[in-house]
């Protein structure tokens, strides 16, 4: 029983009082695929280069006051499992241990491992960087995202090639589940708009001769009809950051280089967003700037927050509505009012389209409306969207 | 004797209050305080430390000090030669101050350091570094300098600080992103703008309690494009002007029954709105589209537009 009681004290930060505590943990993998070093270095925006668990302790500190003044304790933990097999064993020890939210940092198959392991039953979770359009397809009743599908993040630059009257587009995707989950979004969004796609290629990173027509830029980008852009998707990045300057037209690219949407940019200026980069920055202390991955579970964490201080009510479930309404209207520093959508449990919020070191827009951007929240002209829409 | 020797030290005691009617505009971007006469003639534009925000004239008018959010300080002006003659230092990014009714002390919000500042005007000292919830913002005196109530933009929360002790005696929770406060001329209401929940909440001074909620909605407009920030009453509290952010109007209201009256275009992202002294014209200032519009208070109709720097912020009229 001692043991045990250590245990969890050594588990959980929050100090045990009179207060309610209110648990929380951040779970993810470690090492994670998505965030190789490897692939890292290459300092492109798309990977992650430091933990996000920085961010979800911003996040209580940011709202300590309301939450003291609530006398709620935040009992935080991070737990980062080694083998994806690992995971929802993990999960079962926090919700078992009264964890009441998971936040997870895990790619879109081990997100739904989770969710389905844990049941109708189990804790609220969070997906925080998952962007795959499936996951919300899934329909958990116990899991709200955070991060932007890959179809809110294709309609953030389609709307900004219909604002630039950039008709014609050439597709360039990698061979990765991840690379084709993004073209196919940028595809059906394109679609949605009448772009015209004149071609659709698959590049390859290696130099040999025989596929020269793929991982040659020049011939990769030419011999086609002329087109207005290049959008090009690639997690990994290594061949976008070659691909601007050397496409056999002169043309913009955008996708994973040049202008890149994100949930959240280092350049942006307003709506208090320098004040949450500078608190980032000096809370993780190693220079690093604060990354779309670190913006998620920041505004994650920063919800849950703000139901358990602001719902009238402390029963669970009118908590857990609270947090699902519209009335949450979360601040997330990026000037809009966020709450998640009932139909697919995803956080409404803007896109920021953005270079290496500007914004140039934030979608929706003018003119797109939308007969209920123009937020809601980003990602798949309530008639169009259907549980598997 | 006794009363010669006061009249001879106001005599020679320069500050007067020069009733110039002068209108002052700070420009975030542009780092100066664009001067207009009172018939709206472009007259000055003074460069101040970067990024002033907030402004406020002192009792008899002559100096105004402005808020400078990149080098923190508060820069003094001389309302009449129009120079900056002074800077008090200040903590990281000073947003938004006031003044004790004495102006003995300034409260000032650093929003990096989520800090209200409490400084000696005289021996610039810090007298004490209250901290805050993250992104502190609006800051208001009460009538005796006892209470100074600050929003946090981050916490969603106005403290209530006892000056004296230098510490938060009360908390109240209000709606999303809480900016600015004004007082109803009794003193016996607050009122703050919660920019991102599209509401103004109105608090009761004797208890701390929330009173009532108010929204806008101009027509045309949904909820959530309206973000107010800046307000204004008239002297008699009859009535208030309200800038109603991305909405791009201002909302004018029955200071008692609360009731909109009207809603008035102005520009884009409206953010500030001030009275002439004889409350005919509301000056609004728009942060996204470089401009003031004028607002007739009894037409309600928009006068005419007029540019100013790169992102006005504040709008200060001394008359």
């Amino acid at each position: 029983m001692r043991a045990l009681l250590i245990l969890v004290i050594s588990v959980w930060a929050g100090i045990a009082t009179a207060q309610e505590e209110v648990k929380i943990a951040l779970v993810g993998l470690d090492p994670d695929p998505r965030y190789d070093d490897a692939i890292a270095y290459a300092r492109i925006e798309t990977s992650r280069q430091g933990d996000p668990e920085v961010a979800a302790r911003m996040a209580i500190d940011d709202l300590a006051l309301l939450t003291d003044a609530r006398d709620l304790t935040i009992g935080f933990s991070a737990v980062r499992v080694a083998e994806a097999g690992d995971l929802v064993a993990a999960a079962r020890a926090l919700a078992e241990e009264g964890a009441k939210y998971l936040l997870l940092d895990l790619p879109a198959p081990e997100a739904d491992a989770v969710a389905e392991a844990l049941g109708p039953d189990g804790p609220l979770l969070l997906n925080t960087t998952a962007p795959e359009d499936w996951l919300r397809r899934r329909c958990h009743d116990r899991m709200l995202h955070t991060a932007a599908s890959d179809r809110m993040i294709a309609d953030a630059l389609i709307q900004h090639f219909v604002t630039m009257q950039w008709q014609d587009v050439l597709l360039l995707h990698g061979k990765t589940e991840r690379d084709l989950a993004r073209a196919a979004s940028f595809t059906e969004a394109a679609e949605r708009f009448r772009l015209r796609i004149v071609e659709t290629r698959e590049f390859d990173l290696s130099t040999n001769p025989a596929l020269r027509e793929q991982n040659n830029v020049a011939l990769l980008t030419g011999d086609t009809r002329d087109y207005d852009a290049v959008f090009i998707a690639d997690s990994f990045g290594e061949f976008s950051r070659y691909l601007p300057y050397q496409t056999a037209l002169p043309r913009p690219v955008v996708g994973a280089t040049g202008l890149v949407p994100l949930e959240w940019h280092w350049s942006l200026e307003r709506y208090g967003a320098p004040q949450v980069n500078s608190r980032f920055e000096t809370a993780v202390g190693d220079g690093r700037r604060m990354t779309w991955q670190d913006w998620s579970v920041w505004v994650a964490m920063r919800a849950v927050l703000t139901a358990e201080a602001k719902s009238r009510d402390r029963d669970p479930a009118a908590i857990e509505a609270f947090l699902r309404s519209d009335g949450l209207r979360l601040d997330g520093s990026k000037g809009a009012q966020l709450s998640f959508r009932p139909w697919d449990s995803q956080l409404r919020q803007p896109i920021l389209l953005a270079t290496s070191n500007a914004i140039i827009g934030i979608a929706p951007l003018e003119g797109f409306l939308h007969q209920t929240n123009t937020l809601d002209s980003l990602g798949i829409d309530e008639p169009e969207f259907a549980c598997d | 004797m006794l009363r010669a020797f006061f009249v001879a030290l106001i005599m020679a005691t320069p500050a007067m209050a020069l009733d110039t009617g002068r209108i002052f505009v700070s420009n975030e971007r542009s780092h100066d305080i664009w001067v207009f006469s009172p018939d709206y003639e472009h007259i000055a534009t003074i460069e101040t430390s970067r990024r002033p925000r907030d402004m406020r004239l002192n009792a008899d008018r002559t100096l105004l000090y402005v808020a400078c959010g990149d080098d923190d300080v508060i820069d003094i002006i001389d309302v009449d030669t129009l120079e900056v003659v002074d800077s008090i230092p200040t903590g990281p990014s000073p947003e938004v101050f006031a003044f004790s009714p004495d102006e003995s002390l300034i409260y000032v919000s650093n929003e990096e350091d989520s800090m209200l500042e409490i400084i000696e005007a005289d021996s610039r000292i810090v007298v004490h570094d209250v901290p805050t919830g993250a992104e502190p913002e609006g800051v208001i005196s009460s009538e005796d300098g006892s209470t100074v109530y600050v929003t946090s933009e981050v916490a969603d929360m106005i403290h209530v600080i006892d000056t004296e002790a230098g510490a938060v005696v009360d908390n109240i929770i209000v709606g999303t992103r809480p900016r600015r406060f004004v007082l109803t001329p009794d003193t016996n209401e607050l009122w703050v703008s919660a920019e991102l929940s599209s509401e103004i909440y109105i608090i009761d001074r004797a208890t701390n309690d929330i009173k009532e909620v108010l929204q806008f909605l101009p027509p045309g407009f949904r909820p959530e494009d309206v973000t107010p920030v800046g307000m204004a009453l008239t002297a008699d509290g009859s009535r208030g002007y309200i800038s109603l952010g991305r909405a791009n109007h201002i909302a004018v209201i029955d200071g008692v029954t609360h009731e909109v009256i009207d809603y008035v275009l102005v520009g884009r992202r409206a953010w500030s709105v001030a009275l002439t002294r004889d409350e005919s014209v509301a000056v609004v200032a728009n942060g996204l589209s470089d401009d003031i519009t004028l607002v007739d208070t009894k037409t309600l109709r928009p006068i005419r537009s007029i540019p100013v720097g790169q992102v006005p912020h504040t709008v200060v009229i001394d008359d």
